[in-house]
Parts: structure tokens; C-alpha cells; sequence
């Protein structure tokens, strides 16, 4: 009974120019004192250049590697079964000159989306009909609604994110966090299948 | 009758993969009120279709045109924010570049580019 020790995977960790991953490194332990400072300081994995920036250290490997320093131990598994663990050979350096030109790219292209949509939808005899219909007269250049809609139209797209309202209203994640998290969460499972090359097993690799 | 039948149900569909309505209850929390909301799309669409059909005019101060025309920007700003070439493009360009905390400068270039673009084209396009 007192030997049961509760394991919970991290999902994610990043190392710095670690050799050596300890279970401490990439899970939380549950379980009787004594037990879990002798077993937080075993070594499962050792870092090779070869493994580049990412690693998969599954849930079979790491209780491996605790029978093997201390077999009469039970370990019950709860929660995620492998860690992604990223090795953070330098540190990004952010390039000025790369943001720049990526700002320009979407500025520029937004720029052109948006005048090439309301080319699209004929726009501009759109707002004239409709200077028409409220006023009665007509008029070639009907700037008294084009500047607010223009206006509106950044407001909106900032309303949508929610970037500046977001202490006002609520502290719900905004569309775009969200987005970005199902990237990020989809990347993780591609790299869960592709790099722990365990996980798949062709009928041709005896 | 057929064709407006086919024009308004994909109208409403359109609406509805877009998500704006469901955002504009989020952001006010006033999902309790959601049914006005299906009115309010329902009964502008059915003016919008009215107006563009029949010849009507109403005689008003062009000042009105202020308040319809942020409105109509508004709306289509969302439109434009909720397409998803603008969700799914930023996430992936900020990890290419590794400027995860930027973010918010490259949504500013689009919004920024869609304002400057919209106005150069009202006020020097449409003379060329």
C-alpha cells in the first residue's frame, strides 16, 4: 500500500542545454515521502544533438526507467501519457527587419483585399443608391458615409478581437487566443505521432 | 418566391459560419436576447431587400448617413475579422517569426491596412 506512487505527465517543458532529463523534469508525484525522493532523481532520458529541438518522452519510458532503480514500487498513471519536451538550443532573437517586412506584407495586402472586395460588390454604387435613397440627391463621391463605414470597419475587426475591450467586458479568451491555442494544441499531436517513432509500427519493420 | 426562399436561408447560413452574432452576444453577454437579434437580421435584410428593389427615397439630412455608414463598417469589419484567412494566417505567421507577443502590431497592420485602404479608395480611387 505504500508503495503506490500517482504520476502526472507534464505536457509541455522546456530545457535549456540540459543533458539529462530527471522524472522531477517532466512529471508531478503523488505518493509516500521517502518514495518520491528517491524516485524524482532518476534519469530517463539523455539529451543527444540529434534529437534537435524536440523530444517525446511517452509514459512506457518513464516507468521503465522507475522499475529499473526501484522495482517493487506501483505506479498508477493519471492524466496525460507523454511529455513534449523542447530543447531550447538559443534563444529566439526577435528580427526587426523580418517584422517589418511581414507588417508591410499584411498591411499591404490587407489594404488590397479590402479594395478588391468592395470593387467585388460594387460599393461604390451601393453607397451612391443609398445617398440617393435617404437624401434624394445625387451625388458622384457620397464621403459623408464612406469615412465612418471606413472608420467602422477597424473598429469592427477590433471589437471582434476584443484586444481593447477586454477588461470591460469579460476576460473570455478572444477569438484569436483561441485560434492560436488549436494551432499550437494540433502541432502537439502531430508531434506526439511523428517523433516518438514507438507509436507507429509498419507491418514491413521486423 | 423559390429564389428568395434559397437567397435568405444561405444569407442566414453565411451568418451563422461566420459567428457574428454569437460574438456580439459574448462580448455584451446578452445571450438571453439572442431571438431579437435573429429579428433584427431578419427585418434589415428584408428593408435592405425592399429599398434595393423599389425606388423609394425618403427626403433626409445626409447627416443621417454618419450613423449608417460607421454601422455598416462595424458590421463589415467583424465580417472581415471573423473570415478565416485572418484567424488562421496570424497564428501560424507569428510562430514562423517567433514574435508571439507582437501579435497585436501585426492585427494593427491589418486593421490599419483596411481603414487607409478603404479611404484611399473613396477618396483618390474612384476618380481614376
Amino acid at each position: 500500500m505504500e508503495n503506490i506512487l500517482y504520476i502526472k505527465m507534464r505536457h509541455r517543458v522546456e530545457v535549456e542545454n540540459k543533458k539529462e532529463i530527471k522524472v522531477e523534469d517532466i512529471a508531478i508525484l503523488v505518493g509516500p515521502e521517502p518514495l518520491i525522493r528517491e524516485v524524482e532523481s532518476v534519469v530517463i532520458y539523455h539529451i543527444i544533438p540529434e534529437d534537435q529541438n524536440l523530444v517525446i518522452l511517452d509514459s512506457a519510458k518513464l516507468i521503465k526507467a522507475i522499475l529499473n532503480s526501484k522495482p517493487n514500487v506501483e505506479i498508477q498513471l493519471i492524466g496525460l501519457s507523454q511529455t513534449i519536451i523542447e530543447v531550447i538550443i538559443k534563444r529566439r532573437t526577435h528580427s526587426l527587419g523580418l517584422f517589418i517586412i511581414v507588417w508591410v506584407l499584411l498591411f499591404v495586402g490587407a489594404a488590397m483585399a479590402i479594395m478588391n472586395f468592395h470593387e467585388d460588390v460594387s460599393m461604390q454604387e451601393v453607397h451612391q443608391k443609398l445617398y440617393r435613397l435617404i437624401t434624394g440627391k445625387n451625388i458622384s463621391k457620397p464621403l459623408i458615409m464612406q469615412i465612418p463605414y471606413s472608420i467602422g470597419l477597424g473598429l469592427g475587426m477590433i471589437l471582434f478581437f476584443n484586444h481593447f475591450f477586454k477588461k470591460k467586458f469579460n476576460d473570455e479568451p478572444s477569438p484569436l487566443e483561441v485560434e492560436i491555442f488549436n494551432y499550437q494544441q494540433d502541432l502537439d499531436q502531430y508531434v506526439i505521432m511523428h517523433e516518438n517513432k514507438e507509436n507507429i509500427k509498419h507491418i514491413h519493420d521486423h | 418566391m423559390a429564389g428568395g426562399l434559397a437567397v435568405g436561408s444561405g444569407f442566414v447560413a453565411f451568418l451563422t459560419v461566420l459567428g457574428i452574432v454569437p460574438r456580439l452576444t459574448q462580448l455584451t453577454k446578452t445571450i438571453n436576447r439572442i431571438r431579437h437579434y435573429e429579428w433584427a437580421v431578419v427585418l434589415g435584410a428584408i428593408l435592405g431587400g425592399w429599398v434595393s428593389l423599389a425606388d423609394t427615397i425618403f427626403y433626409l439630412p445626409s447627416l443621417i448617413l454618419i450613423p449608417i455608414g460607421l454601422a455598416s463598417g462595424i458590421f463589415n469589419g467583424m465580417l472581415a475579422a471573423a473570415l478565416t484567412e485572418v484567424l488562421n494566417v496570424l497564428p501560424i505567421l507569428s510562430k514562423r517569426i517567433g514574435v508571439q507577443e507582437k501579435i497585436v502590431v501585426l492585427m494593427m497592420a491589418i486593421v490599419l491596412g483596411k481603414v487607409i485602404g478603404s479611404l484611399f479608395q473613396w477618396i483618390f480611387f474612384v476618380d481614376l
